[in-house]
This record gives structure tokens, sequence and C-alpha cells, in this order.
């Protein structure tokens, strides 16, 4: 009886102890780092991305590609030393707002750099922007009312579909089947692709003459939407997909009754791990993206060295990349922002930027937009030694506007 | 005849995908239908099962059947953690025992990614069934037409040991009245903890034969435990032919359904579960009756 | 070691902790800074859905995966009410309180007809609908990027907008605190006595004339008007809101805040919720990535450490043992 008397009141001052640990914790730690940065003082990078939840193998690239440009410079940027403060945007949207606000109110960040997720951007942006602090993105960018804040490293969501577009229309000998998943980054990715493609001519070969969505997330199994392919008629498919969908999609085509028909997609389908999952499945795919590893250049020798040198051997994913460019654009930003760089002289000298010189080559930002305009390749999976990779076969047409 | 060639191969996956939802359920339905606790973290234990088997595989006969025991073995020691952490809260009721199982589902997926990564893993099956088949004119995979033999077997084999032997006897009876089971000197945790582990080793044997399909990864988890609550509690839990009539008309909704309206495929699979699951509560009819239903429907 | 029994009387063991958590949800503003206080903004927003859910949950027997889909609606309706300029904090809590309950009452006659885990599944095949809807809509929810840059809110008309953290912090207060006390009130009164005997002694209610079923739809009903109250002042906070708000992981996470929290208790509800956005978005800031891992400890050590709830230790007098009853 005594005993457990005494524990009952104990849990409760546990529990109470706790609460107020917490509530304790959370009013001092609002109180540290409030001096800004001074000469060559230390400066705070934010950066979000996917650590956990529904897109979570798409995340940790965006962190390893600026932290290898900081690795391979002394951890600093525009000559000051970098703390960068990692968050994590879980499934995307609502989840990042405390996380972007922790990062401009107590870390007092002079740029958010990352952000996986279309949501995200839209959830994060307008707060970065009420309180001065660039994003400079390094994921999907969709449509976003105000960019004064926004700075995009890889591209309009509908950049890849429109490169691709022209080209099937006149490289493919009839009507194409095109599939997306079932999200707005989907919508846009396909719009792009679609719109590109009748206006050079091509004719859509699915139901109703309009793009096919795929439940997102939960199609694990893309047989039942391949078998219409054949029966349609079509010459080609083009499809958008990412992560876990990507390696499904490709091993389900490759043994289906579409399996003879040309497989071409946004680059995103065999990038990095997913290509590895996929293995032989994927030989043949053509894709199109803003980088390949095997693009000849002193910048892209440097960045794919780096790379391979860290992580066992493999070439960087496109999306390692633009995070190695968020870092290098924000590097030369910082360094003209002047010895004591704010948000807001951060932001005009990234609006100031002109030619950006990138392991993709050189490109610059869009006035309008703040999106890269650069040019697109057409790649191929084919064996480059003793293992699958995208090997570049021709360019395609430079966009951005 | 047209119509059928064009879903006959979306019809046939659903055999194969509803096949293994019976497999990745079968273990869930056992441990709540007659263990009563719901287990959260059964994906869990169906991805371990998956990531076990795909880092043994190298493509050899031997690879394949070592990756299945150690998924198997993997998914029994699961289970006996399970156990362990539920024996204590054996008369508090469900919540409690959902809301630990749920924690150990959270914690189980972080150790998850920080072991194997966040990408997904491949596992490589042996080269005479990785390729692909031609029935009735139409490619399909041949690993998915021997899983269908496969876990056919395992379902006949599962009626079997539930229904006609003295384990399953016991089983069934303990899902009746604990006390009574007690009282004929069968100590209580060992029920348990033989539900458990049995339990475990079904989702961890489910996660090494479907790594081939819905291979390992951060979402394999949870997809998989949302579609077994489907399944179990179309097929009624406890149910072994309750839930293989479940997974196969989930199956084919999910394949067959979403190939002739691909226009409602993102509200077939709940949609159709809130109808059964209503359509059964006004008939108070039995759940196998429900979950055909809603399969002939589709 | 008898513990005095003035300590157990009802209002030292409600007055008391209430009194502290008051105190300290007026003082504690003064030493956070903005995301500090948008955290407790988000608490609070939380736990008026957790309220909703011990509603169902803990007063009706009636535990629900998908109070989320309520919540989702009535943050949809701000945010709808927001871009066609209806910027009125007041009159968007009212509309969406009542677009959500017109959206509980069409789904509870569908829902309350099951029961057990039934009811379980049937309310998350609901919620999940509903984010699919909310996702697919496009014309009207802006699909799965959701609505973004939501104009701030002026309390009353001719108030100044909430431009800072700070001053829609005191809005999501003051209306928390009003729409407690009311669910206070009403669960005090003989309603709350009629739920809680529905629950235990069904059968009996039954025979006795009792029309139980109306009973648990009218709770339905009003435990989603509840859950819509709590969405629009979401909407207020992030001014953002997606599908993503109505995930089955939101509806997991406040229902088991409000075990947690003891069942039968509001407060203790929305101490549960305050501890998940604490453990969620405070204290995973230096794990990026681990948020999940930690609140999964969390659950584990409560489920053996609390059993009956951070608000039963201290609401509920030892039991007697060996007693009568």
């Amino acid at each position: 009886m005594f005993s457990s008397r005494v524990s009952v009141r104990l849990r409760a001052a546990v529990a109470v102890g706790a609460v107020t640990a917490l509530a304790a914790a959370g009013c001092s730690s609002s109180t540290s780092s409030k001096s800004s940065a001074k000469g060559d003082a230390p400066i705070n990078i934010g950066l979000i991305t996917a650590l956990s939840g529904s897109n979570q193998a798409l995340g940790p690239d965006h962190l390893n590609g600026f932290q290898l440009y900081l690795d391979t410079h002394n951890d600093m940027l525009g000559g000051h030393k970098v703390t960068l403060k990692v968050g994590d945007e879980a499934n995307g949207g609502a989840a990042a707002v405390p996380v972007a606000k922790k990062m401009i109110e107590q870390d007092h960040v002079l740029a958010i750099a990352g952000i996986v997720a279309t949501p995200t951007i839209q959830a994060v942006v307008p707060i970065a922007t009420a309180a001065g602090v660039p994003v400079v993105n390094t994921g999907g960018r969709p449509t976003v009312k105000d960019v004064s804040h926004l700075w995009t490293m890889s591209f309009m969501s509908t950049d890849p579909g429109s490169s691709m577009g022209p080209y099937m229309a006149q490289n493919v000998p009839g009507s194409v089947y095109a599939f997306g998943p079932d999200y707005q980054g989907g919508y846009d990715q396909l719009r792009g692709f679609t719109e590109a493609y009748t206006k050079a001519g091509g004719k859509l070969a699915n139901d109703g003459g309009k793009a096919t969505f795929t439940p997102f997330p939960n199609t694990t199994d893309f047989t039942p939407f391949l078998s219409k392919v054949k029966a349609s008629g079509a010459k080609a498919i083009y499809c958008f997909y990412t992560g876990q969908n990507a390696i499904d999609f490709v091993k389900d085509w490759s043994q289906s009754d579409a399996k003879d028909i040309p497989l071409y997609a946004a680059g995103f389908i065999t990038e990095g791990g997913a290509l590895k999952a996929e293995g032989q499945a994927a030989a043949g795919i053509i894709t199109t993206m803003n980088y390949s590893p095997d693009i000849s250049s002193a910048a892209n020798r440097q960045f794919v060295s780096a790379w391979s040198q860290k992580y066992n051997g493999e070439a960087p994913p496109a999306t390692a990349m633009y995070s190695w460019d968020a870092a290098s654009v924000l590097d030369q930003a910082i360094a003209k922002a002047g010895p004591n760089p704010t948000p807001d002289a951060v932001n005009a000298a990234i609006k100031g930027m002109g030619q950006i010189d990138s392991p993709r080559g050189t490109w610059q930002l869009s006035a309008d937009t703040h999106v890269p305009v650069q040019k697109w390749y057409l790649r191929k999976v084919e064996m480059d030694g003793t293992a699958l990779a995208n090997v570049k076969i021709g360019d395609l047409a430079t966009i951005g506007s | 005849m047209g119509a059928i060639n064009t879903h006959f191969v979306p019809a046939l996956d659903g055999v194969a995908y509803g096949l293994l939802l019976f497999v990745a359920a079968a273990g869930l339905t056992l441990l709540f239908g007659i263990g009563g606790v719901l287990n959260i973290a059964h994906g869990t234990l169906f991805a371990l099962g998956g990531y076990l088997a795909a880092s043994v595989s190298d493509g050899s006969w031997s690879s394949a059947f070592l990756g299945l025991a150690v998924a198997t073995v993997g998914g029994t020691l699961g289970g006996g953690l399970l156990a362990a952490g539920t024996l204590p809260l054996a008369d508090r009721g469900h919540l409690p025992q959902a809301l630990l199982t749920f924690g150990l589902s959270l914690v189980g997926a972080d150790v998850l990614t920080t072991v194997y990564g966040t990408d997904e893993h491949p596992v490589v099956i042996p080269k005479s069934v990785n390729g692909t088949v031609q029935i009735f004119g139409h490619v399909y995979p041949t690993y998915r037409l021997m899983f269908i033999v496969v876990a056919s077997v395992l379902a006949l084999a599962g009626t079997y040991v539930l229904g006609r032997t003295r384990a399953g006897a016991l089983l069934r009876a303990a899902a009746d009245d604990r006390e009574m089971v007690g009282a004929m000197g069968y100590a209580p945790w060992r029920v348990h903890a033989a539900l458990c582990g049995a339990a475990g080793a079904l989702a961890g044997l489910a996660g090494g034969l479907g790594a081939p399909i819905i291979g390992p990864g951060p979402d394999t988890a949870d997809k998989v435990l949302m579609l077994s609550m489907v399944v179990i509690v179309l097929g009624r839990p406890g149910s072994v032919l309750g839930a293989f009539g479940a997974a196969i008309a989930v199956g084919e909704i999910e394949t067959l359904g979403v190939s002739i309206s691909s226009n409602w495929a993102p509200y077939l699979l709940f949609g159709l579960m809130a109808v059964a699951l209503v359509v059964r509560t006004f008939r108070g009819s039995s759940a196998v009756g429900a979950g055909a239903a809603a399969g002939a429907h589709a | 070691m008898r513990i005095p029994a003035v300590l157990l009387s009802r209002p030292v063991r409600i007055g008391v902790p209430g009194a502290v958590l008051a105190v300290f949800l007026l003082i504690a503003p003064s030493s956070f800074d903005g995301y500090g206080i948008s955290l407790m903004s988000k608490a609070l927003a939380l736990g008026v859905l957790a309220v909703s859910v011990s509603i169902l949950a803990g007063y009706s027997g009636l535990p629900t995966m998908g109070q989320a889909a309520p919540f989702l609606v009535g943050a949809y309706t701000a945010g709808v009410m927001s871009t066609h300029g209806h910027t009125v904090g007041v009159l968007q809590l009212l509309c969406g309180t009542l677009v959500a309950a017109a959206f509980a009452a069409a789904t509870g006659l569908v829902a309350i007809r099951t029961r057990g885990v039934a009811f379980l599944m049937t309310t998350l095949a609901l919620g999940e609908l509903t984010v699919t809807a909310a996702g697919e809509w496009r014309s009207l929810t802006g699909g799965t990027d959701g609505m973004y840059g939501i104009t701030p809110i002026q309390p009353l008309p001719g108030m100044a907008a909430l431009s800072s953290d700070r001053s829609i912090y005191w809005f999501v207060l003051t209306a928390t605190a009003i729409v407690i006390a009311v669910v206070w009130w009403v669960l005090r009164s003989p309603v709350g006595k009629l739920l809680l005997a529905c629950r235990d002694h069904e059968a009996r209610m039954r025979s006795a004339g009792h029309p139980v079923t109306r009973y648990q739809w009218l709770a339905y009903v009003a435990a989603g008007a509840l859950a819509g109250f709590g969405g629009v002042l979401m909407c207020t906070v992030n001014a953002y809101v997606s599908p993503d708000d109505g995930s089955f992981s939101n509806s997991a996470l406040v229902l088991l805040a409000v075990v947690l929290g003891g069942a039968t208790s509001p407060l203790g509800a929305l101490l549960g919720a305050g501890l998940i956005v604490a453990t969620q978005d405070w204290l995973s800031g230096p794990f990026p990535g681990h948020g999940p891992l930690l609140l999964g400890l969390m659950f584990i050590v409560a489920v053996y450490a609390l059993p009956d709830g951070v608000a039963g230790i201290r609401f509920r007098a030892p039991k007697r043992r060996g007693g009568p009853a």
C-alpha cells in the first residue's frame, strides 16, 4: 500500500517536473545567440530537407550536396565560418512551419537552403519573405505568388517535360502514353510535357487524350495501369516519378506487356539510389535532365571527384549538384554582402548575380521567375564500366524565362 | 472478348497482389483476433523481414531460402520482443497495447532507416524466376506467378494448422476463453508468447517472400500496415478464411478496380472499406460476405 | 503517509493543476520568442482537437482514428473564407465550426452505426477519403500544395489584423479558453453523465428508453464541430492548410494525446497535445529527422509509467485495495 501510494505521487512529481523543465528550457533557449555576425564572425545557414516521412528517400542528397561544398571549402561561405542548422520537413507543408520559424527567430539564419516538396515551399516562403530571409531552393519548384526572396537552383516543375516534349514529337513514330503521380508536382511535370509535346504536333495515346495520374503515395503496383498501354497502340511512354514510385514503376514496366515500348522520363526516375534498386530493369530508359555526371568541365570534375571520394566511388545525383550550387551561390552572395552580412544584403546580392559557373555548365537566374535558364540533356541508362549509369547522349533545348 | 483481354492481366495480378496481402495480414489477424493485440508495428516486422532477405540475397536459390529463414527468425525475435512488452499490459485493454506498438513502430522505423538507409533495398532473386512468362499472349512476371502457388500453399497450411491440429484448437480456445485454457495447464504467458512469436514469424516470412514485389524501403511499413488493417477488418479478425477472401477482394480493387475506373482510383480502397463496414453493420451478417460483396461491386 | 482528504477533493484536484496551467499559459509568452509562442499556439489548436477526441473516445466509448477530418474541414473553411476576403476571426470560427458540424452530421450517420474496432476503421476510412478529396478538389482547396499565404485575420470586425505570433497567440488562447469552458460546463452537466452511462451500460440505457444512438450521433456532431473550431485555429497559426493536416498520423497523435491525458479529462487532453508538440517540434530540434523516434520513446515510456495518463495521476485518488467497492 505504502509503496504504491508513494509511486503514484512520484510519477505525478516526475510528470509535473518534466512539463516545467520543458517550459523552462524553452524560455532559456530563446535568449541565446541574439548577437548578429560581426566582421568574420560565424554565420548560421538553415537547411530544410525531408529526413522522415514520405519523401525521406529524397532528403539526404539535399543535405549531402551542401555539406560536401562546406567540407571542401573549410566550412566557410563568403569568408565566414558556417554553422549549418538542419531541419526536417517530414511529409512537407505545415510540418515545416515551426522549423522555418525556429531558424529565423532563434538561429537568425542568413538564408534557408534546401526544401524537397512543393507544399513546403508554399508553407515556408511566405514566412521567410516576411522576415526578409532568402530561400535558396533545391527541390521541386511550383508557381509562387511572391518570388522576391525565393531563388531556385533546380528547375521549374514544368521544365523537364517542356524539354522532352518537342524531342519526342519529332523522334517517336506515333503516339505517347503519359503517366505521373497524383499530386501538384506531378500535374506540373506532366503539364510541361503535354503542352510542349502537343504543340510540336504529338498526340497522347491515353484515354481521352489526357495524362494518367496514379494515386499517391499508395500505388505500389503499376501493372494494372501499364496493361492499358499496349492496347492503346502507343509507341513510347513518358513519365515523371521519384523515390519508391520510380523504382516500382520501372520494375513493373520491365515485366509487363509494355516492356517493348520505350520508356522516356524526367531524369529523377533513374537518379542515385533509385537506379541502384532498379538494376537491369532500368537499362535503356531515356531521360531528360539538366545534369549528367559525365559532363566535361573543370567545375564538374571537381564536384564529381569530391563526391565519389566521399561516397565509395559513386556518381553524384543531380539533387546533390543543386545543393552544391546552392552553397556556391550563397558563398558568392555572402562575400558580396560585406563584412556584416544581413539576410537583406544576401538577397540583394543573389539578385545581382550574373552567370553562375556550375558542374552542370554555366547558367543564370531568370529575372522574372528566379529559376535557372539552363540547358537540358538527353541521357540513356547504359553500362558505364561495371555499373549502370545515366550517360549523356545528346543536348535538348535551353529552357527558362 | 476485348474487355476480358484488356482486364486479364489486372485480374490475374489482383490474385497475386491479394495473396501477398493475405500473407502480409495473416500474422496481424492471428494476433488481433486471437491474442487481442492490435499490433501497429506489424508493418515494421514485415519491412524487417524484407531488409533481412535482401541483405543475404545474391541470386542463388540457397541464398533465397536462407533469406526466407533469416526473415522468419528476425520476425520471430521481433514477435518475442512484442510478447515481452505487451504481457504486463494484458489486463489493460486494447488501447495501451496499441499505444505501445505504435511507439515501437516509430522507434523501429528509425532503427531500420539508421541501419539500412533511406534507399529501397533490391532483392536479387534467382534468374529462373526473375524473368517473365507468356500467358494467353500477355507478359507476366514469373515470380508473381510462383508467388500465387507458394501463398496458396501457405494459406492451406494455415487453415489446416488452425482448424485441424491440437495447437490450433488451443489457440482458438484461447480466443474464446483464456482462463479455461489456463485451467487446462497452459500458462497464459506461454500462449501469449507463442501467439506473438508466430505472428512475428508470419510477418517476417511475408516480408521476405514479398520483398521482390513490395521492396523494403522507408514507406513499406506504413503501406503494409494500412493494407493489412483493411484486410483484417473486412475479413473479421481471427478468421483465416475471412482474411483470405478480403485480401483477394482488396487485391482486385487495387488492380482490376483501378484498371476499370482509374478516375475513381484514389477513392476506391477506403470508399469500399467504409461501405463494406457499414453494410455489414446494418446487415449484421458475416464478414466474409461483406468482403466478397465489396469485391463483387468493384 | 495518508493524503489529507481535502487535497483529494474535486475542487483541489482539478483547480490546482488548472490554475498552474492557466498561470503558465498567461505568463510564459512574455519570456518566449515568436517561435516558442507559435508552438504554444499550435499546441492549443491541436489541444482543441484532442478535447474533441476525448469527448468521443473517453465520454462516448468511440475511439476515433479520423477526427483530423472535421479538423481539416474547419481549416479549409477558414482558408477559403480568407481567400474570398472574409478575414474576421470570430466569423471564421463560427463558419468553420458549423461546416465541420454539418460534415460530422453527414459522416456520423454512417460511422455511428459501427462499434469498437469497426468504428475505429470506419473513421479511419472516412478520414482518408476526406484527405483524398481535399487533394483532388483543386478548384476549392488548391490541391496537394495546399492553400498558402493566408491573409492574417482580424479577431472582430473593425479590429487590426493580427500581424505577430504574439497577437495570434492571445487570440488562440482566448478562443481556446472560451470553447474549453463551454465543453467543461456541458460535460459536467447531466449531458456528460448521460454519455458516460451510455458508454458503460448501453443495453440498460436503451431498455430505459434512452435513444442511445441519437445521443452518440449528437456527441459525434459536437465533437466534429469542436474539431472544426480547432482546425480554424490551426489555419490561423500556420497561415497554411494542406491535406496533410488531416492525415492519419495527426488523428493517431491526438488519440494518443488523449490516452496520455487520461481519457475523460479535457485538461489532460490539452496537456497531452502540449507534450506531443513539445516532443515533435521542439525537443527533436537538435536531432533533425528523429522526431518520430522521440515520439515513439515517449509513448513507450508513457504506457508503462503513466497508466492513468498524465492528468489521471494527479486527478484520481489512490485506489483502496481490498475494501468494498
